[in-house]
């Protein structure tokens, strides 16, 4: 065997194992190959442990001389992992693991200087890093900045430039807003020269109402939050009261441990508002399953496993769903944890069934808030007691066996289906035959048999599904036993547990109660080491597409090591001693130097840190599909910013929710907005969980908690922002502001360029313009009819004041800026 | 060329021959110990290092039979259940299974046989419905499996547990499983496509939810799509009006100068990546409808697959869009076609659907073998679960009764791309209640078809939440007894 190990050594030493001068850091280099490797059979998990050895702790690394800190030769560990005989290598074949040279060469310089041993570093309370002493008067702009230097200075990079005026107000704007901005707060920044211009700027963005429209767009797919139910009736839902909440929360820049409370336990505060409850809609906006033979004891567990998941990955950064079944097999999460913390959440008069329906739309189950004014709830229950006092169930029950009896006397009835149901008899009818007959007779034929039964029914629906929004809230009123279930199996009880957070985390403190509001209290407790790393690296990601730690929905052991874990600390205690405030730590990373440099990549750059984790450069990355839209919208002209309210159906392909139509007991037809709710912000689309809208590519589905998407580029995108008619409208309306913009007669190319980029084109950008919209009104002036054609796209009434291929062309034109790369980018 | 596919191509020397002596033992003695026949040819491996061992399969057509079809009327076949009609099935073979709420209430549960006879196919003398007489015409192809098992009870959790390998949506579907790990081979078109249908009388509520191919937390371009039958075939495929395709590729042209300039001058691939899939996209726009465009087909072959292969939409036109689709090397393309939830018209839907499905299913089988393409296309004919042998609801009336669900045993089955051919394999009891031969959980079937693909299940993972992530889950067993 030492044989074997010495041809290793030799052989690690031919291919060039660089030559360290600074000690392997367990953290950062040893634990992720354990984890990685070892832990699965050798970590806390003790059913599963083999040769009651473990790896995840120190007392385990150091029994029966597995490893002898500074003893290569005589440490088991390092044996196994360089042996050659089959039986003795680790890990073992059978496992698919297999160690690196370089793993294992550091597996062996770790032993060989100490073995030093650190429990992992997101579990160990936050400490505040000093920051590196810098030269505040050169680069250097706050803290964020020493740390970053710092780093670069260690790596032999430079910082990139600042980015020009331009860049910075199109980025901020997009980041702080998610609209671009107009070519006056353009000008308006270029000419003010004052040094402190560009804070100003950020306190101005930071203050506009759209700020909360943007901030609150991850929070949204963190709380999974849709518009309906999800499953076969996807009924809808009234859950964008608590949307409306969340944006008004981060606009008022409620504090984050404020802003946790309410939403997990507003129910549960002393007295607590209307607005209190309504926050903690967060976790009642999961998936509802009402499918026929759905067992409803069983999606009830499967809504609390999703309020823990959605719970604990939102402020934890944890995913306990693995010790739903077994303790976990990485992080020190035992099952046991997994069902206390599930306590909190199991005491709702909720029966995993939908129970409250408005016609056929509305679909929710208990509790609600209801939230119609004292008007509408009266005449909901005056509209009910008459229609009640006219037996009007019975009416059209009866008006509906008579018209079906005449259906199938008449043989050229034009719709067939229905024409077939009549004629079969009641019991040789399918369910699906019986609704198409109820809602074709109730939509089309009772309007008039008995105009005014109709009018009265239609009207308390209208009344309940319109104005009678009743939210989805937490609510502890059902005593209930939580118990430990085996294998997660929810009608396999073992021992009882009550609330109460992992073990291996800090306890709570002893005053809190143990329900929600304990859990949420603690969560934002400053012993907490997770909640404030977790949420601050969230905030990173949103401006530098990718966390300090990569993986912003796991902290755990199995987590990407942050090269920047002493930035990440520093920012996280100084947003606990802010008081967790919110836009006080934004406004410090987007007003930091590195916030503000140049985002070109450089060949060079690109080769030496391809994911920017050391951040030599500022950011770039394409826009989430929502913000696309929106900035099309907006700098097109059609922009409705209103805030808020119900949601809004804009252009979807036609028939988008047809496949839906298959279940007959409601009209799935896609109900078109008119007007100006076809040109609100993407956040108001109307999100349905089952056919989510098909032009907000890569976007979460919102069926379960998501803390980062995926920033992909496919040819589907691109077939959506070269046709979907929201951006060919768009390209009209921008070329209409075109032609009319006076004073840029001689120079309407580089206004439409500016108006959607927030820079001039350069000379060969207005070459290949110029070009391009030369060969297209060439095009036009043949084709007129074409050029009409593509000018009546979109609802928005057509420029008669315009000569119809030059807007024609004009329009291809700022289609083409609308699908260039710096368009979708922010950079 | 796909800059999809041509990642995963890209394989350089390096990454084929391993960095270390062990590497390149490993890969020969694995592709030695799985496919002596196929040993000698060495499968080149992509970047992931796939297919762990030569495929037997390259491509899959899954054709999934949503709702549920009876087992106990088509294909496990109980001639012993004729003589105990209506009579109650006893207590110890329900062993207290989960029902759904449609029938956990119920109070008897009298056994009904097959509706209609059995009938023996082939050489091979395989049992199956007279309802299928094209399919049974395959039985010496087909390898049929009559001991499946599943843990769901109802529709949306059993296809998301057979598709994704979990109940709860929201993991990547097994199209974007194969996708992400082996690549697109076709040059213009998606490498997972989708194609929905439904029986004409549209008996079944249940729906096709995006989840089923959805890419889940893996990049969405692994995402299947979807072909539409109705309205623009693949959304946003059709040029605005008023804007032709000699004038669109002008506009892309210029698209493409601007980008190709600011990529002089920034140097972030993401700008090269945006360029090529904007080509790809205009492809897409002349590939699909050509597609779809039968015109070519002679009219012997149209026949082959019914009259039903004139309406789009349909299941016939499905299958013959799926033969052609393979045919443009299209990896994963997964059918999905409903009307098999007979819990109360058992006697009147079976009929009609059985004719819907069989004649276009056994003429794809045969397209494909005609064309020499069986050898290594994977054609799979599966469900969420199968139904009950009891009753539900009222025996007596016409039109006014069925078979619940029933998970713990169900029949599919596979042909081509290295499946075993002309077996049965498996046993359920007297009554096709419970599998007493040879089960076959969900994840052992998923790891299976992997297998199949060259890709070992345990080794096609995804880190995500901290976990690597597979479509088994932490279970499955290859199926061995099904692999020729």
């Amino acid at each position: 065997m030492l044989i074997d190990k010495f041809k290793w050594m030799l052989f690690l030493t031919l291919v060039g194992i660089k030559a360290y001068s600074v000690p392997v850091d367990y953290t950062h280099d040893v634990r992720p190959i354990l984890a990685e490797n070892c832990f699965y059979c050798h970590g806390q998990d003790a059913a599963k442990r083999k040769a009651k050895l473990r790896l995840d702790t120190k007392e385990g690394q150091r029994a029966n001389d597995i490893i002898i800190p500074g003893d290569v030769e005589n440490s088991e560990l390092i044996a196994r992992i360089f042996s050659a005989d089959e039986d003795e290598h680790m890990p073992p074949k059978s496992s698919n693991r297999q160690l690196t040279d370089e793993q294992k060469a550091i597996l062996n310089r770790w032993v060989k200087e100490g073995a030093e041993f650190a429990p992992h570093w997101s579990f160990t309370s936050l400490k505040r890093p000093s920051v590196p002493k810098w030269d505040t008067t050169t680069w250097v702009r706050n803290p964020i900045d020493s740390f970053v230097i710092n780093k670069l200075k260690k790596s032999g990079l430079v910082p990139s430039q600042e980015a020009t005026k331009e860049t910075l107000i199109r980025r901020l704007s997009l980041d702080l807003t998610g609209l671009p901005p107009t070519l006056n707060e353009v000008e308006e920044f270029l000419n003010d020269e004052k040094p402190d211009a560009y804070e100003r700027l950020v306190d101005r963005l930071m203050a506009s109402p759209h700020y909360g429209e943007k901030m609150a767009l991850p929070w949204l797919d963190s709380a999974r939050y849709a518009d309906s139910n999800g499953y076969q009736q996807d009924g809808d839902t009234f859950q964008w009261i608590w949307r409306d909440w969340v944006v008004k929360a981060m606009n008022d820049n409620m504090p984050f441990d404020e802003f946790t409370v309410e939403q997990l336990a507003g129910d549960l505060l002393p007295h607590p508002t209307q607005e209190q409850k309504v926050a903690t809609a967060f976790n009642r906006n999961h998936l509802l399953n009402g499918e026929g033979g759905a067992i409803p004891e069983e999606q009830r567990y499967v809504s609390l496993f999703d309020r823990v998941d959605t719970t604990s990955t939102t402020w934890l950064g944890l995913t306990m769903a693995c010790a739903q079944c077994h303790d976990h097999k990485y992080d020190p999460i035992k099952q046991k944890d997994y069902y206390a913390f599930m306590d909190a959440f199991n005491h709702l008069p909720e029966t995993g069934g939908i129970n409250i329906s408005s016609g056929t739309r509305i679909k929710l189950a208990k509790p609600v808030l209801d939230l119609g004014s004292p008007e509408t709830i009266k005449k909901i229950k005056a509209l009910e007691a008459k229609l009640k006092e006219n037996k009007s169930e019975q009416q059209i029950g009866a008006l509906l066996s008579k018209w079906i009896a005449e259906v199938a006397k008449d043989k050229d009835f034009p719709d067939r289906e229905i024409y077939i149901a009549a004629t079969l008899s009641e019991s040789d009818k399918t369910d699906s035959q019986r609704s198409a007959l109820r809602r074709y007779h109730y939509t089309k034929v009772l309007p008039i048999q008995s105009p005014e039964l109709y009018k009265d029914s239609e009207e308390l629906i209208r009344l309940k599904s319109e104005e009678d929004p009743m939210v989805m809230i937490m609510e502890d009123s059902k005593p209930r036993y939580t118990f430990i279930l085996d294998r997660g199996n929810y009608e396999s009880h073992l021992s009882k547990v009550v609330f109460d957070t992992p073990e291996f985390l800090p306890p709570m403190q002893t005053n809190l109660p143990h329900n929600r509001l304990g859990l949420a209290r603690w969560l934002v407790n400053p012993a907490n080491p997770l909640t404030a790393r977790v949420t601050v690296n969230r905030y990173w990601q949103t401006f530098f597409g990718l966390g300090i730690v990569k993986t912003s929905e796991d902290f755990g052991v199995q987590s990407d090591p942050p090269l920047h874990q002493e930035l990440l600390d520093w920012l996280a205690s100084e947003f606990v001693s802010s008081g967790w405030n919110v836009k006080y730590i934004q406004r410090l990373i987007v007003t930091s130097a590195t916030y503000r440099q140049s985002s070109v990549v450089t060949p060079y750059l690109q080769e030496k840190d391809p994911e920017n984790r050391l951040y030599a450069r500022g950011a770039r990355f394409r826009m989430p599909a929502m913000l696309i839209r929106d900035q099309a919208l907006e700098t097109s002209g059609l922009l409705v910013d209103k805030i808020g309210g119900k949601p809004v159906y804009p252009y979807q392909p036609a028939d988008i929710w047809g496949s839906l139509n298959i279940t007959k007991e409601r009209d799935f037809t896609y109900p078109e907005s008119k007007g100006a709710d076809l040109y609100r912000r993407s956040i108001y689309t109307f999100w349905r969980r089952t056919v989510a809208p098909a032009n907000m590519f890569d976007a979460s589905a919102r069926n379960t908690c998501k803390v980062r998407t995926m920033i992909t580029s496919t040819p589907l995108h691109a077939l959506v922002t070269l046709n979907d008619p929201t951006y060919i409208e768009a390209a009209r309306k921008l070329a209409e502001k075109t032609l009319h913009a006076k004073f840029w007669k001689s120079s309407r190319i580089k206004y439409a360029f500016r108006t959607i980029l927030s820079r001039y084109p350069d000379s060969e950008e207005i070459k290949i313009l110029t070009q391009s919209y030369n060969k297209q009104l060439a095009y036009y002036k043949v084709n007129p009819n074409a050029a009409i054609s593509i000018l009546k796209v979109g609802s928005s009434a057509v420029d008669a004041t315009n000569s119809a291929p030059e807007e024609a062309a004009f329009t291809t034109l700022c289609l083409a800026i609308y699908n260039l790369d710096e368009a979708l980018t922010k950079s | 060329m796909n800059p999809l596919s041509e990642a995963h191509l890209k394989i350089s020397r390096r990454q084929f021959f391993g960095k270390t002596a062990t590497g390149i033992g490993a890969a020969v003695l694995s592709s030695l110990i799985n496919h002596k026949v196929y040993g000698a040819i060495a499968s080149p491996k992509n970047a992931l290092g796939l297919p762990h061992f030569t495929p037997t399969a390259k491509r899959v057509i899954l054709l999934w039979q949503g709702g549920g079809p009876s087992q106990v009327d088509l294909f496990d076949y109980k001639p012993g259940l004729a003589a105990l009609r209506l009579q109650e099935l006893p207590a110890s073979v329900r062993m207290g299974n989960r029902l759904s709420t449609m029938t956990s209430d119920q109070k008897k549960f009298p056994i009904l046989p097959a509706l209609k006879p059995f009938k023996q196919y082939g050489k091979s003398g395989r049992w199956m419905s007279e309802l299928l007489p094209h399919i049974g015409n395959l039985a010496d192809d087909m390898c049929l499996i009559r001991s499946m098992h599943t843990e769901a009870v109802n529709h949306a959790p059993g296809v998301t547990f057979s598709l994704t390998g979990s109940q709860i949506p929201g993991r990547p579907s097994m199209g974007s499983w194969l996708t992400y790990g082996l690549g697109s081979i076709a040059e213009d078109l998606p490498s997972f496509v989708v194609m929905t249908s439904s029986d004409k009388q549209k008996t079944c509520g249940q729906l096709f939810y995006e989840h089923y191919w959805s890419s889940g937390f893996i990049p969405s371009k692994y995402q299947g799509v979807r072909l539409r039958s109705e309205g623009e075939p693949v959304l946003y495929l059709n040029d605005a009006p008023g804007l032709d395709r000699v004038q669109k590729r002008e506009l892309l042209d210029d698209i493409d100068a601007l980008n190709h300039h600011q990529l002089k001058l920034n140097a972030d691939p993401e700008i090269d990546t945006r360029i090529s899939q904007y080509e790809m996209a205009f492809k897409m726009q002349t590939s699909i409808p050509g597609l779809l465009d039968l015109k070519s087909e002679p009219e012997k072959v149209l026949a082959r697959y019914g009259p039903d292969v004139n309406r789009p939409g349909s299941y016939a036109r499905n299958c013959l869009l799926a033969r052609r689709l393979s045919e443009k090397g299209v990896r994963f393309i997964q059918l999905m076609h409903g009307g098999w939830d007979q819990h109360q018209n058992l006697d009147t839907q079976l009929e009609i659907q059985c004719k819907d499905t069989d004649q276009p299913t056994a003429a794809l089988v045969q397209d494909l073998k005609e064309r020499g393409m069986l050898e290594d296309t994977l054609v799979i004919f599966a469900s969420e679960f199968g139904r009950t042998v009891f009753v539900q609801g009222d025996i007596t009336k016409h039109g006014k009764h069925g078979r619940d669900h029933l998970g713990s045993a169900y029949s599919s089955w596979m042909i081509g791309g290295g499946v075993k051919p002309g077996i049965a394999y498996g046993q359920t009891d007297d009554f096709s209640y419970n599998v007493v031969k040879d089960p076959v959980h969900v994840h052992d079937w998923q790891a299976t078809i992997l297998h199949m693909l060259g890709i070992d299940h345990e080794r096609l993972t995804y880190r995500y939440q901290g976990r690597q992530f597979r479509l088994t889950d932490v279970h499955g067993k290859v199926v061995s007894g099904i692999l020729a």
